[in-house]
């Protein structure tokens, strides 16, 4: 028997570039997705907590705004809630966001619908990003629908567009990211739970396990912004104190909100040293975001290898 | 075209570590055939199949699916075959046309074909009426028909059904069975696996029997019995001169073996191991007449499939 060798492809295809409405995998999810009433469940859920936090953060800030000065700052009561919003958000979606991605790989093998897919036509990088832009789409529209809840925050005025646009793009970053190890987990698990539990340990230490090691470390030296010197090593650990915050959204959002409101750029910036001596930083949402896609770029590849492994 | 072969493996092998699944298997599957892959439960029918549909690979060996080597050009591969596991892969949250969809999708047939395609294998298997329900809510022979209709969707030439009449009641049994013909009068070669032998008789026109991971016999179900079953088995019975009868068939050539069998009804009965053709059957019988031996019956017996697949496989079968 002789096998064709002409204009055939072999086994690494590389996949066409596709819409993705025709993505079947991306079609299939979206349409079980908004079926039924869990989608709406989570939602009207998400929507309540987001509600009932922005309810309380007012009271408590317009009751701390007042009493303060005996005039009430409006435009830091608009602030604060948008913060806390856009902090409980964050919170909410890179825990939300992993949940729909780490049971999508693993599902379809405890379903064994796994097999089946793989003995069709579509490639190894459709199934993977049909799988995390289904999942993506929903995040998205739970982002979406909080922009009225952050609007109360245009209400009371002190928040500009631009802190509304850059709190949007480092949460979808963060979500793309949180997510894409979702799959990943999800690719290498032959079980839900565990892919879960990798992925949420993972999402824990971006969000909080490194932030508590860091903060445990500068509090152990003593470490202070204010009196940075400017000896080089001094000047070395303040890029790497930078770099560190670009490597967790909160701390990311509030150093860029910070630099916006103190520097008014949102882009590079001179930090002028107790000692006097200038030096040229960088707002920290564009290394954040120029991180998390490369790490979602990663993780991407490699689940869809570990999809494309054929078992032995 | 008959003789040109759609399955072929050559010195197929699949080792688990010390656990040989399958060793050094050569199938052969003409085209348009309905083969009956028959083994008992662990033979390494499912791990055979698993080669076949690419998803996994042979530790030695290859196999090629319509002139394709499932090692080298597995994408090929897929689009020739349609697979049926020996699981039902449900999506909850899908209807019966979404889930056609779905795969008709995945093989990249154009969405506006899809529409007319999935009232045609929907008819195809009755299921039209359950367009619109859940999968879930179908019965396990609806499943099963409707996971038949999905191995149709891209057309392929060979479909590879794994115990595909498994946990079935009788009748789902039997429209599975009436759907595999019709497939084939459709132009399919059907190669299906089965540890039920009477399933696999029926309907099929080869068969391979696996045993162990090896190829026990294979072929048409006629070179099949007489592979495995080299002498003919003739039931003579007589009113008398028995020993006369003996005495004469003794001497015929062809003829391995007399026994004696138990009386019935007070005729006695012999029976004659015989290795020639038909011709060589009459001859016998003239043989006797022309002693004017009293023979009250004569009959070939016919084995059918259970006995030659219980002799094929030595009683080793679980």
């Amino acid at each position: 028997m002789t096998a064709p060798t002409a204009n055939l492809s072999r086994r690494r295809r590389i996949g066409r570039w596709r819409p993705l409405t025709d993505n079947p995998v991306f079609i299939k999810e979206i349409r079980g997705r908004m079926r039924g009433a869990r989608a709406f469940v989570v939602l009207t859920f998400y929507l309540a907590l987001l509600g009932a936090f922005t309810g309380l953060m007012y009271l408590a800030v317009a009751e701390s705004a007042m009493s303060v000065s005996g005039q009430t700052n409006v435009g830091e009561i608009g602030r604060t809630l948008f913060v806390s919003i856009v902090a409980i958000e964050m919170l909410l979606v890179s825990f939300i966001a992993p949940a729909f991605t780490a049971g999508a790989i693993s599902g379809e093998r405890e379903h064994q619908t796994f097999d089946l897919l793989r003995t069709t036509l579509l490639g190894p990088a459709s199934f993977v990003l049909g799988k995390l832009l289904s999942s993506m789409l929903y995040v998205l529209l739970l982002l979406l629908a909080a922009v009225p809840l952050q609007s109360i925050a245009f209400f009371f005025g002190g928040v500009a567009e631009t802190e509304v646009i850059l709190s949007f793009v480092i949460l979808i970053v963060t979500a793309l990211l949180f997510s894409t190890v979702g799959v990943f987990y999800s690719a290498r698990s032959h079980r839900t739970l565990s892919a879960s539990v990798l992925t949420y340990a993972s999402v824990a230490f971006f969000t909080f396990g490194l932030p508590i090691m860091v903060g445990a470390v500068l509090l152990m030296f003593g470490f202070s912004f204010n009196n940075v010197q400017s000896s080089t090593p001094q000047i070395a650990l303040l890029y790497l104190l930078g770099a560190l915050i670009c490597t967790n959204p909160a701390a990311t959002a509030l150093m860029t909100q910070w630099v916006l409101l103190n520097q008014q750029t949102i882009g590079a910036f001179t930090y002028t040293l107790a000692g006097g001596e200038t030096i040229t930083l960088i707002s920290p949402w564009i290394p954040f975001t120029a991180l998390y896609l490369t790490l979602t770029l990663i993780f991407f590849v490699l689940a869809v290898r570990r999809v494309r492994t054929i078992e032995n | 075209m008959a003789d040109e072969l759609i399955i072929e493996t050559q010195g197929l092998t699949k080792r688990y570590g010390k656990l040989v699944a399958v060793n050094n298997l050569s199938l052969q599957v003409p085209r348009g055939a309905i083969y009956g892959f028959v083994g008992p439960n662990g033979a390494g029918k499912t791990t055979t199949m698993r080669i076949l549909t690419t998803l996994i690979t042979p530790t030695a060996g290859d196999a090629y699916v319509a002139g394709y080597s499932v090692v080298d050009y597995p994408r090929e591969v897929r689009r020739a075959i349609g697979y049926m596991p020996d699981f039902f892969g449900v999506y909850d949250d899908m209807k019966v046309w979404e889930y056609l969809d779905f795969f008709a999708a995945c093989y990249e047939i154009p969405e506006r074909e899809r529409a007319g395609l999935i009232n045609d294998l929907l008819a195809l298997v009755d299921l039209t009426h359950r367009r619109d329900d859940m999968v879930e809510k179908l019965s396990r022979g609806m499943k099963q028909r409707l996971s038949l209709a999905r191995t149709l969707a891209h057309d392929p030439e060979v479909l590879i059904l794994d115990e595909p009449a498994s946990g079935l009641d009788p009748r789902a049994r039997i429209e599975i069975r009436e759907l595999l013909v019709e497939m084939a009068r459709m132009g399919k070669t059907i190669f299906f696996s089965s540890h039920i032998l009477a399933d696999v008789a029926e309907i099929c026109t080869h068969l391979g029997i696996i045993e162990s991971g090896e190829i026990v016999a294979q072929g048409t179900v006629t070179e099949i019995r007489r592979q495995l079953m080299p002498a003919r088995e003739i039931l003579i019975t007589l009113l008398d001169r028995i020993d006369a009868a003996k005495e004469t068939l003794m001497h015929i050539e062809g003829v391995t073996g007399i026994h004696d069998m138990p009386d019935d009804h007070g005729r006695r009965r012999i029976r004659v191991d015989f290795t020639g053709d038909d011709e060589g059957v009459s001859q016998l019988l003239m043989a006797l007449s022309a002693r004017g031996i009293p023979v009250v019956n004569f009959a070939e017996e016919t084995h059918d499939l259970e006995t030659v697949f219980m002799r094929a496989t030595k009683g080793i079968v679980s």
